[in-house]
């Protein structure tokens, strides 16, 4: 059924006229009607539709539009000419010469003519030439972005919306709209509204005076009469991501006018409303072109995103099934565990990893700035997955840069001044720590760096900044980044006997910046070797992962999840302050006396602080709980535990319940009665290290022993 | 394109080879254009080709483009180097005839310009013009086949060749010299036939000449990933279930070859006029159309009817295993005398490692391993070998090419030199401007051996290129992907590259496995050696050994669960013993040794024995590696 467009024309008026919102006072605000004044008064030049405003008066409108919309946009355009004269409210002073000859037009056209006489359409004022906005429509919400790739031949015609990046972009450059000629014989002006790139000038004067009289007048055309639009020419190509596996990402060449010009940039990642349309070629191209046809997409609408955090992971928040999922009973280790899966084992070292993404909040009281990065260096024997660690942190997190140490220099990790060859202007080159500002920097062989380089690092880990005074550049960069470091132990092996600066021969001054330090070593334990072994048999007899308790977690859904949890700002409660004094003094107390070979300074209260608040933040709590201490001192204990290594073994075996014993006994006051009560004590073993299990069997072995006696109501521990 | 009266042919009578298009349009006429009629066309096709006619389609491989007629029917061996976007063609157009005003309809399919008298003309406007969608691959000959790949393909179509079709014969005479003095053959040509081929052939070579001599100044690059590639390119047009190719796919096309030269690009004074006048192809700018379009005699298009992924390109097994009679039986004969074949290729490869046996199960080992799985980034299978310990100036490692080029089908030898590293292109890259992607070194298909000579490194300072050349070569090793570059990120693309790698040390490359060369015997010409060590092998003998290679990866294989139950204990039982002597890393490379152990010997499955054998080879192997160790640090 053919489609009455006049009828259509009418409701498109009606929908400018009548469309309005109630705004926050209950009073009518006509949206369009107020732009129409401003377009009315030269003030606007583009004016959107909102497809979504249009469905809620007229869904079948919106359909149609979307279906045939370049018929729409002209219709809608008429309707809306035809309607400013009304919307004008005082006159308008011309803003340049195309307004003037349209005022001239317009006096003309009224005066001396008879209206009922027939012209020739080529001396008719086209629409175009009198239009001095521009109309354009925006997809309803409910229309879905496209691939490149899923916008085939059906969608000929259509509005489509498309997502890609910008991978080329021409010069704004004027494209001719109207053609207007002037004839050297009659004077008369003739007009000619151009569609396609390429046009036929016309030569011969079309006008009824030079017809009759066979003047043979010639038409000379008329730059300023003539209406021109900003164009500008687009390639966009399919995010990585929408490529299927061994593809070539897609390619779509986008036509912009007039308004749209100039928003985007090569690299931008962009969303664009437009029409789907062939190419029209004519002439010598046609023939060439044989039977093929090009498209192209006329721009209505294009939107810049943020491509980290608006694509990549989605705009939406995480769902409820998705939330779920993720915060089950057991999400910390969960969480944990779908880190690099493919490694075996190693459960601390992964959680204080996802801690490194996660990162601690930041704090700035009275200008100091205490970072809330998380700074982790793994040591190891060579052949302990350190590598493979690191390089799936480096995919995993949103931004992040992967060096090896042996690679990098200084120069390199931090920033370079470098010079121009044509221009000879000096210019900053971020290196890989600035590249990974707010993000995680692997860097592997750490041990390998020069000293000189390893020095430009100091700066970055704790203030967080790059400065620069090089080359009359002066300047200071922000690199608020992790540092994941992986170092091999100075003498292959990891030698327990020796300290750490023995060992990595990093600087103390280097290593008390690092968080958490963590040795991974490869220990032989049968059970261990057993489970190992079947993993790797079953990979190689199956290929593929052995079947476990639990599903890892898709690497985009951690992704975001990880985003989610950035946003919490979680803070330390008055009533921990206490509770962190004690636990600090008590670390010093142990680092004095028991020789350690690791440091216990104000950094490492800070360090605690970080990895308890990013404890909170991955609970997505607002508040830092005593759990979270606890953990964060837990996992510090496990680091240092694993850098004592080999202790137990060689020297005598400790076992928990010893340990928790001598604990439990140094804290029993000097005087008054020889009793600790039950809460303290657990604490306290929780924090180094022991479980409460552990602790409840060691209280029940020395029990046994008449030791000490623990109350009925289990709050007293008394000495005997 | 019209059928005027009585040119009616069947079909079978050979013009499917010659006038394919006039069989499309037959099939399309009996099927009355009823949806459908398409895969027609394509069984047609297909079933021809299977009547093990496909030997009398001329290839694009062996036969020069210029000695082709326009619009026959051509196959093309060949390797997707790039996709372009999809085209919009008339599936279907309407003509007007000016001279009585009659209205008809053609096929759009299978070409590139209407087929239209002078006084017809498309009508572009018309309702009853159906557009259709297809898609544009450019692709090139396979990168690094061995010659005796292209010689055997050769000789399949020679030696059945149509003795009807008036050009084939003399090509056969002339193909090897044809290269050299292009001219003259083709006006000896124009003497022998006077069809209106040799017309076009005229026309052509006038054309080339005129091409070369604008060539000079402005050389089209076609691309290949191998710098010293020959062959040609060709732009394959395809029609069906494009989304299953893939980037660096292997394949056997069959299709309508098209010339027209109006595609070329266009003269280029007109091409500025063009630009000028027409914003709109401001865009297209000269160098992507002067590769989206280039001179069809150099790239020549196929339109694509039936197109094959191959798995592998071993001329002398069937495309796919354990599918036909066929390749059943010659599966069934190549088992009976495997071990055989075995022994006599561990015997060559012995005299080609100078006498080291050792060596030469791990060579073995090497060009029979595939990445079977990926589990989730890990490949599994690949096998890396380097072989460190090699006389230093290089002769060596090109001979042992020489070798291995006779033994699998596609191969390349990659001195890496300081020079090479900085230079080269690797990875593929995306050149915005011209839209293609500029391929490198690491484009390689599936099944490629790449020999890396680190022999030639001395020492040097590599820039950032060579920087990015070396991490991109020890992906390739460790993760069998190669990231090609498309400057605003990154695309991964899963590859699977054989990579041997000839060192004096341990190489600076990663490995999976590193064999120290111990050389029995130093021959001191090793090129005349190797000469005679390839002369002597019976070339009946070197097939079997080709056969044997390529077979050997596509068996599959699988480990009991008994076995698997006492690898474990014996992984633990070691550990316990001395924890230092294997590590999870370890146990990964043993199972792969047992595999690739047992494939070697026929074996399906792991047996107990296998495993002992492999863990004796790889001890002896370290054993090896430690005395080298020792011997050095004495040295010092």
């Amino acid at each position: 059924m053919p489609r009455d467009y006049q009828a259509e024309k009418e409701k498109c008026k009606t929908f400018l006229q009548e469309f309005y919102k109630d705004d926050q006072f209950g009073k009518k605000h006509f949206k369009y009607g107020t732009q129409l004044t401003n377009i009315a008064h030269r003030e606007q030049v583009a004016l959107y539709i909102d497809l979504d405003d249009l469905a809620e008066e007229d869904p079948e409108l919106v359909d149609a539009i979307c279906e045939n919309t370049r018929r729409y946009t002209a219709l809608f355009a008429d309707a809306v000419q035809e309607l400013l004269p009304q919307y004008k409210e005082k006159d308008v002073v011309h803003k340049d010469s195309l307004d003037v000859y349209i005022e001239h037009r317009l006096m003309m056209e009224q005066r001396g003519r008879d209206p009922n006489e027939t012209r020739d359409p080529h001396n008719q004022y086209p629409p175009e030439l009198m239009r001095r906005f521009e109309l354009y429509f925006k997809a309803p919400s409910s229309a879905k972005a496209r691939v490149v790739r899923d916008v085939k031949a059906d969608s000929i015609g259509k509005l489509v919306t498309v997502r890609g990046i910008v991978t080329r972009v021409t010069e704004v450059k004027p494209m001719m709209v109207v053609a207007t000629y002037t004839c050297d014989q009659c004077g008369a002006e003739t007009y000619q509204p151009i569609q396609s790139p390429t046009f036929m000038p016309l030569i011969m004067c079309p006008s009824k005076e030079c017809q009759t009289k066979r003047s043979g007048g010639r038409l000379y055309l008329q730059t300023r009469g003539s209406k021109f639009v900003k164009f500008q020419e687009l390639k966009i190509q399919e995010h990585s991501d929408q490529v299927p596996v061994g593809n070539i990402p897609r390619c779509m060449t986008v036509y912009v006018r007039g308004e749209n010009t100039r928003l985007a940039q090569p690299g931008d990642h962009i969303s664009i409303t437009g029409i789907f349309l062939p190419m029209l070629r004519t002439g010598f191209r046609q023939v060439v072109q044989g039977l093929l046809s090009e498209t192209y997409m006329e721009a209505h609408r294009i939107v810049k995103m943020n491509k980290t955090e608006d694509d990549e992971l989605g705009t939406e928040e995480l769902s409820e099934e998705e939330l779920r999922q993720i915060t089950e009973e057991d999400f910390y280790e969960k969480l944990a565990a779908s880190i690099a899966p493919e490694i075996y084992g190693h459960e601390d070292v992964k959680k204080a990893l996802l801690l490194l993404l996660v990162g601690g909040v930041d704090h700035s009281p009275r200008g100091m700035k205490i970072r809330g990065n998380i700074n982790i260096c793994l040591m190891g024997d060579p052949g302990v997955a350190k590598s493979q660690l690191l390089s799936y942190i480096d995919r995993l997190a949103p931004r992040s840069q992967y060096t090896t140490g042996r690679g990098s220099s200084g120069v390199g990790l931090t920033a370079a001044v470098m010079k121009d060859q044509v221009t000879g202007e000096m210019t900053l080159e971020g290196g890989a720590l600035v590249l990974a500002d707010q993000g995680v920097c692997c860097i592997d062989e750490f041990d390998k760096m020069m000293d000189s380089d390893r020095t430009a690092i100091h700066e970055v880990m704790e203030q967080q900044t790059i400065s620069i005074a090089k080359a009359g550049i002066m300047t200071t960069l922000n690199a608020r980044c992790s540092i994941l470091a992986a170092a091999n132990p100075a003498y292959g092996r990891y030698n327990p006997k020796k300290s750490i600066e023995q060992n990595i021969q990093l600087p103390a001054a280097l290593l008390s910046r690092f968080d958490v330090l963590w040795l991974i070593q490869d220990k032989p334990d049968r059970e261990n070797d057993l489970r190992l072994a079947q993993h790797i048999t079953y990979v190689h007899q199956h290929s593929k992962q052995p079947p476990s308790q639990f599903q890892s977690l898709d690497m985009k859904l951690m992704r975001r999840y990880i985003m989610m949890c950035k946003r919490k700002q979680p803070a330390i409660p008055e009533s921990l302050a206490d509770y962190l004094t004690a636990a600090y003094v008590e670390m010093r107390k142990e680092a004095r006396t028991n020789k350690d070979t690791t440091f216990t300074s104000a950094r490492t209260l800070l360090s605690i602080l970080r990895l308890s608040t990013a404890l909170a933040r991955l609970r997505l709590e607002d508040v830092v709980e005593k759990e979270d201490v606890n953990e964060a001192m837990r996992l510090m204990e496990m680091s240092k535990d694993s850098l004592l290594g080999d202790k137990g073994q060689t020297t005598r075996t400790q076992r928990p319940a010893d340990v928790i014993f001598a604990t439990i006994r140094e804290m029993v006051p000097e005087k008054g009665a020889r009793s600790v009560k039950y809460s303290e004590a657990e604490q306290r073993c929780v924090s180094k290290g022991f479980t409460p299990a552990q602790f409840e069997a060691a209280l029940e072995e020395y029990e046994e022993l008449n030791v000490w006696l623990v109350n009925q109501a289990r709050t007293k521990i008394t000495f005997v | 394109m019209l059928l005027s009266g009585g040119v009616t042919c069947p079909p079978d009578t050979g013009d499917w080879i010659s006038e394919p298009l006039r069989c499309v349009q037959r099939l399309y006429e009996i099927s009355e254009a009823l949806p459908g009629w398409e895969e027609k066309v394509i069984d047609f096709f297909q079933e021809k080709i299977q009547e093990k006619q496909s030997c009398w389609v001329p290839s694009l491989n062996d036969v020069p483009l210029h000695y082709l007629k326009p619009n026959s029917l051509v196959r093309f061996r060949c390797m997707v180097q790039d996709m372009f976007d999809p085209e919009y063609y008339m599936g279907v157009y309407e003509t007007l005839d000016h001279s009585n005003n009659a209205r008809a309809l053609h096929l759009g399919k299978y070409r590139d310009v209407a087929d239209c008298t002078p006084q017809q003309e498309v009508d572009i406007n018309s309702s009853r013009t159906v557009t259709s969608e297809r898609q544009t691959f450019y692709c090139v000959p396979v990168p690094g086949e061995s010659s005796w790949v292209k010689e055997i393909y050769s000789s399949f179509s020679q030696a059945r060749v149509s003795p009807s079709t008036s050009y084939i014969p003399n090509r056969h005479k002339r193909s090897y010299d044809e290269d050299e003095h292009s001219s003259s053959p083709t006006e000896q040509r124009i003497d022998v036939s006077g069809a209106n081929i040799p017309k076009r052939q005229e026309i052509e070579s006038q054309k080339k000449l005129q091409e070369m001599a604008t060539a000079s100044s402005a050389p089209l690059n076609l691309n290949f990933p191998l710098p010293e590639e020959k062959g040609p390119a060709c732009l394959v047009k395809v029609y069906e279930n494009w989304d299953s190719f893939k980037v660096n796919d292997l394949l056997e096309v069959y299709g309508v070859l098209s010339v027209e030269p109006i595609l070329s690009t266009l003269n280029e004074d007109r091409d500025l006029l063009c630009a000028w006048l027409d914003p709109a192809d401001s865009m297209d700018t000269l160098e992507e159309q002067r590769v989206h379009s280039p001179p069809t005699s150099l790239v020549p298009r196929i339109h694509a009817i039936i197109v094959q992924k191959l798995h592998h390109i071993n001329p002398l097994i069937p495309n796919s295993v354990c599918e036909t009679d066929e390749s059943k039986q010659c599966m069934a004969s190549f088992m009976a005398e495997l071990s055989c074949t075995r022994s006599e290729l561990l015997d060559f490869c012995t005299h080609v490692m100078l006498g080291d046996s050792l060596a030469a199960e791990y060579l073995i080992f090497h060009l029979i391993s595939t990445v079977y799985a990926r589990r989730d980034v890990l490949p599994l299978g690949k096998f890396a070998l380097n072989l460190s310990g090699c006389p230093r100036n290089g002769i060596f490692t090109q001979q042992l090419y020489r070798v291995v080029q006779q033994l699998v089908p596609a191969s390349h030898y990659l001195p890496m030199t300081i020079e090479n590293m900085n230079r080269l292109r690797f990875i593929p890259q995306k050149d915005y401007t011209a839209n293609r992607l500029l391929s490198g070194i690491l484009q390689l298909s599936s099944h490629t051996s790449l020999l890396v000579d680190e022999t030639l490194l001395e020492q040097g300072q590599l820039d950032t290129m060579g920087v990015r050349n070396v991490t991109a070569l020890g992906n390739v090793i460790t993760w069998q992907k190669v990231d090609y570059d498309f400057s605003y990120h990154q695309m991964e693309f899963p590859c699977n590259i054989n990579v041997l790698i000839t060192s004096e040390g341990r190489s600076l490359l990663p490995s999976d496995c590193q064999v120290s060369l111990k050389p029995e015997l130093m021959p001191p010409d090793i090129e005349q050696y190797m000469g005679a060590l390839l002369t002597a092998v019976l070339p009946s003998l070197l097939n079997k050994f080709r056969i044997y290679l390529s077979l050997l990866r596509l068996m599959d294989y699988s480990i009991s669960e008994d076995v698997t139950k006492s690898v474990e204990d014996d992984f633990v039982d070691m550990r316990r013993d001395d924890p230092q002597s294997i590590s999870a890393d370890d146990l990964h490379r043993q199972l792969l040794v047992a595999r690739l152990l047992s494939l070697s010997s026929g074996h399906r499955s792991l047996s107990r024995e296998t495993w002992f054998k492999a863990k004796e080879l790889e001890s002896q192997r370290k054993n090896r590696l430690q005395d080298q160790k020792h011997f050095s640090g004495n040295e010092l």
